[in-house]
């Protein structure tokens, strides 16, 4: 038996975040409280921007690795500098101190005394650090993997430190724990259907590795009953995770009770790395089968798209709105995977990089406006805010207007670009849909904005608190980036285009 | 030689260490009689009487059995890596080197944060 | 006898978890559910490993008993801290999160 090869070199975006994250427990055990903060936010910062420094060394790469489980190829490069970039934009929002975001200790009870004298004490949360590297190397593992096991393991790294992140809420603890509880049983359950379809493809194939899946496929031609079982089970876990209608009723709840970096941080790179998962296996494992997946991939974006939009409506809490208009988006995502073309592949890329963005943004203001009490999620107590901040209205209306797609913003980019991709493959019918739905859609985020600058301002506490540097730069850069990838995207879309490509079959 | 010799040999050697540690703890070990040492066990829970709040398990165990159960499954990956880490070479070892590495530095978080003490 | 009696018992046990998971309450014992998936789809893999001559099925199941082992520590920490703040672990009483 010959010893197995592992590039470390080119697994390294992988590597050195996961082993930042495992250093940085050690940093939990070891350092004193007092130093604790600047050596974690140090230590993940540098990780982070090593990461992304290592992915732009590969930038060539196009190969399979570790005994054929990754594939790093110029998809994995752009999806893994995106989930760098964002959980980079996430960590500053995390790593913000003025909000008190997060519980001092998650063990002590909501109310107790012992909760109030880790508050009185000063103590700092600061296991969310190592618990976002996790995260993070999970994602960054996720897309690239080129194996169900891989694939497996990853998904639950991405996982199980999101679950325990959405329970660390400092204000509204028990809605907080209820998200972490709500997340985990659903996302457990998913996982449980994830897996048992990936036992029947190896049942089917007699290999866990996508291309032995492939091959099968290819040179067996027909629908086998361990095949169709395996895909479908497989699917769900996937939907699950992108949020895709019918199994998006965890979002709302969870992008609600989680605390808001969190939040943001998990909008942004969950979806990218989830999505990356999903045009791998779609676009190059079960590429065969295309007549058998589009259908259903059709009627689930369809369905995606409207219950976004449409329940999108009737929500009352900013982040409620946000979470359904993630699912939305998720829909519109759905038609890139629906296209099946090349350019459906740079599209969908595209698309998840602008999404990112807007997302963090977005959230990142929702932590701003804030009175006594914490965050002010109710939409009524938003009304008037233009007047007080017009500048943090201005920009949120920015981020309103790239969600909804206005042309000028990095949204309208996106979603020209990947509807044109399925519009070219010939499904028109969600195509339809798409831009139907994306005018159902822009009118409840011109809602906010028409409440924001044309209603008076409530008297009630309600205030946009001045930002700290770390939050004022992610908004900063958020921003910059909506209005640049919308005015100027086209160095942008080149590199993404001239990036996306599959490693050869 | 006959293959079940060194099987013979581990099983001789476990035998022997099993009764040299009893005999060397019955000749140095010091005796202090007390309660304790009389109860039927001398560590875990007692059978009778149930513990106070209704017969539940106090919620200092469930901290223990999680880090058992953690600790416990890790060691899985061992078992494969026993059949086949000859063939494996260094980097075989290398790569046990550093699994076992992480599973110890989330032993040592468990031990400064406090994980193994009882109260 | 025939491998594919595992199959079937192994799609039976997931089913059983899968209806126990919709139809229970407490959160402990729809984790124990979700806990019977995720080894009814062991048993499906080291019957495939079987079928397949393979042993990468077996490896699988290594992988998922681990990964299962690690969503047992994360969700009985949840749990735990959901019921000490609550006194309750009925997942019909996690409902502060509705429209």
């Amino acid at each position: 038996m010959p010893t197995p090869k592992i590039e470390y070199g080119i697994l390294a975006p992988v590597l050195v975040v996961l082993a930042a994250a495992v250093l940085a427990v050690l940093v939990e055990a070891f350092v004193s409280r007092r130093y604790r903060y600047v050596v974690q936010t140090t230590l993940s910062f540098a990780a982070i921007a090593l990461g992304l420094f290592t992915v732009i060394l590969n930038k060539d790469v196009s190969g399979r690795f570790a005994e054929g489980s990754v594939a790093v190829d110029g998809v994995t490069i752009v999806l893994q500098g995106t989930i760098l970039i964002f959980a980079l934009l996430g960590l500053l929002l995390i790593a913000e101190r003025g909000f008190q975001s997060f519980t001092a200790q998650a063990s002590t009870l909501p109310g107790s005394a012992d909760e109030q004298r880790a508050l009185a004490s000063g103590l700092q949360q600061t296991e969310v650090f190592p618990l976002t590297l996790f995260a993070v190397g999970g994602a960054l593992l996720f897309p690239a993997a080129n194996d169900l096991i891989t694939l497996f393991v990853a998904l639950e790294v991405l996982s199980l430190p999101l679950y325990l992140m959405a329970g660390l809420s400092q204000r509204r603890r028990l809605l907080s724990q209820e998200a972490g509880l709500k997340y985990f049983l659903l996302g457990a359950f998913s996982s449980a259907f994830f897996l048992f379809g990936s036992a029947f493809l190896y049942g089917y194939a007699g290999t866990t590795t996508f291309d032995g899946i492939k091959l099968q496929i290819t040179t067996s031609p027909g629908n086998d009953l361990f095949l169709l079982v395996g895909l479908a089970m497989l699917t769900v876990g996937l939907l699950f995770k992108v949020s895709a209608a019918p199994f998006h009723s965890w979002t709302p709840d969870v992008y609600q009770g989680a605390p808001t970096p969190i939040t943001a941080f998990m909008a942004a790179v969950t979806k990218v790395a989830a999505f990356g998962a999903f045009l791998r296996i779609f676009y190059t494992t079960i590429g065969g089968m295309v007549w058998t997946w589009r259908p259903i991939i059709i009627a689930i974006s369809i369905l995606t798209m409207a219950i976004g939009t449409i329940i999108a409506i009737a929500q009352k809490d900013v982040k409620r709105v946000l979470a359904y208009s993630a699912i939305a988006h998720s829909g519109f995502l759905l038609t890139g995977i629906v296209a099946f073309n090349k350019s459906g592949v740079g599209a969908t890329l595209l698309y998840l990089l602008t999404y990112g963005f807007t997302t963090l943004g977005t959230f990142a203001i929702v932590t701003l406006v804030r009175d006594a009490g914490g965050e002010v999620t109710d939409l009524n107590r938003w009304s008037g805010l233009g007047k007080r901040s017009p500048l943090i209205a201005g920009i949120f209306t920015l981020f309103l207007l790239a969600l909804a797609g206005i042309p000028l913003t990095s949204g309208f980019v996106g979603k020209f670009a990947i509807f044109s991709a399925a519009y070219e493959s010939g499904n028109i019918s969600v195509v339809i849909a798409g831009v139907l739905a994306s005018a159902v859609a822009a009118f409840f985020y011109i809602r906010i904005v028409v409440l924001m600058y044309f209603n008076d301002p409530q008297e009630d506490g309600t205030s946009v608190v001045i930002p700290s540097p770390v939050t004022a730069i992610t908004i900063g850069v958020c921003a910059v980036a909506t209005l640049v990838l919308g005015v100027f995207p086209q160095p942008v879309i080149n590199a993404v285009n001239s990036l996306a490509m599959f490693v050869a079959g | 030689m006959n293959p079940y010799v060194p099987i013979l040999v581990i099983g001789a050697i476990g035998f022997g260490f099993a009764i040299i540690s009893v005999v060397a703890g019955y000749l140095t070990g010091p005796r202090r009689y007390n309660r304790a040492k009389a109860e039927a066990y001398e560590c875990g829970i007692e059978p009778t009487p149930p513990a106070a709040g209704g017969g539940r398990f106090p919620i200092k165990y469930f901290l223990t059995a999680m880090l058992f159960i953690i600790f416990d499954i890790e060691i899985v990956f061992l078992y494969p890596w026993a059949v086949s880490f000859d063939q494996l070479g260094l980097f075989g070892i290398v790569e046990m080197f550093l699994f076992i590495l992480t599973v110890f530095v989330a032993y040592t978080y468990v031990w400064r944060r406090g994980g193994l003490e009882w109260d | 006898m025939s491998l594919d009696n595992y199959l079937y018992l192994s799609a039976l046990l997931f089913t059983i978890g899968a209806a126990g998971v919709l139809i229970r309450r407490n959160a402990i014992v729809v984790f124990m559910c979700i806990e019977l998936m995720l080894n009814a789809s062991n048993l499906a893999f080291v019957t495939f490993a079987r079928m397949n001559g393979s042993i990468d099925g077996q490896l699988f199941a290594f992988f998922t008993m681990v990964v299962a082992a690690c969503e047992v520590v994360v969700g009985l920490a949840i749990i735990v801290t959901i019921y000490r703040s609550r006194r309750s672990a009925s997942v019909d009483d996690a409902r502060l999160l509705k429209l």
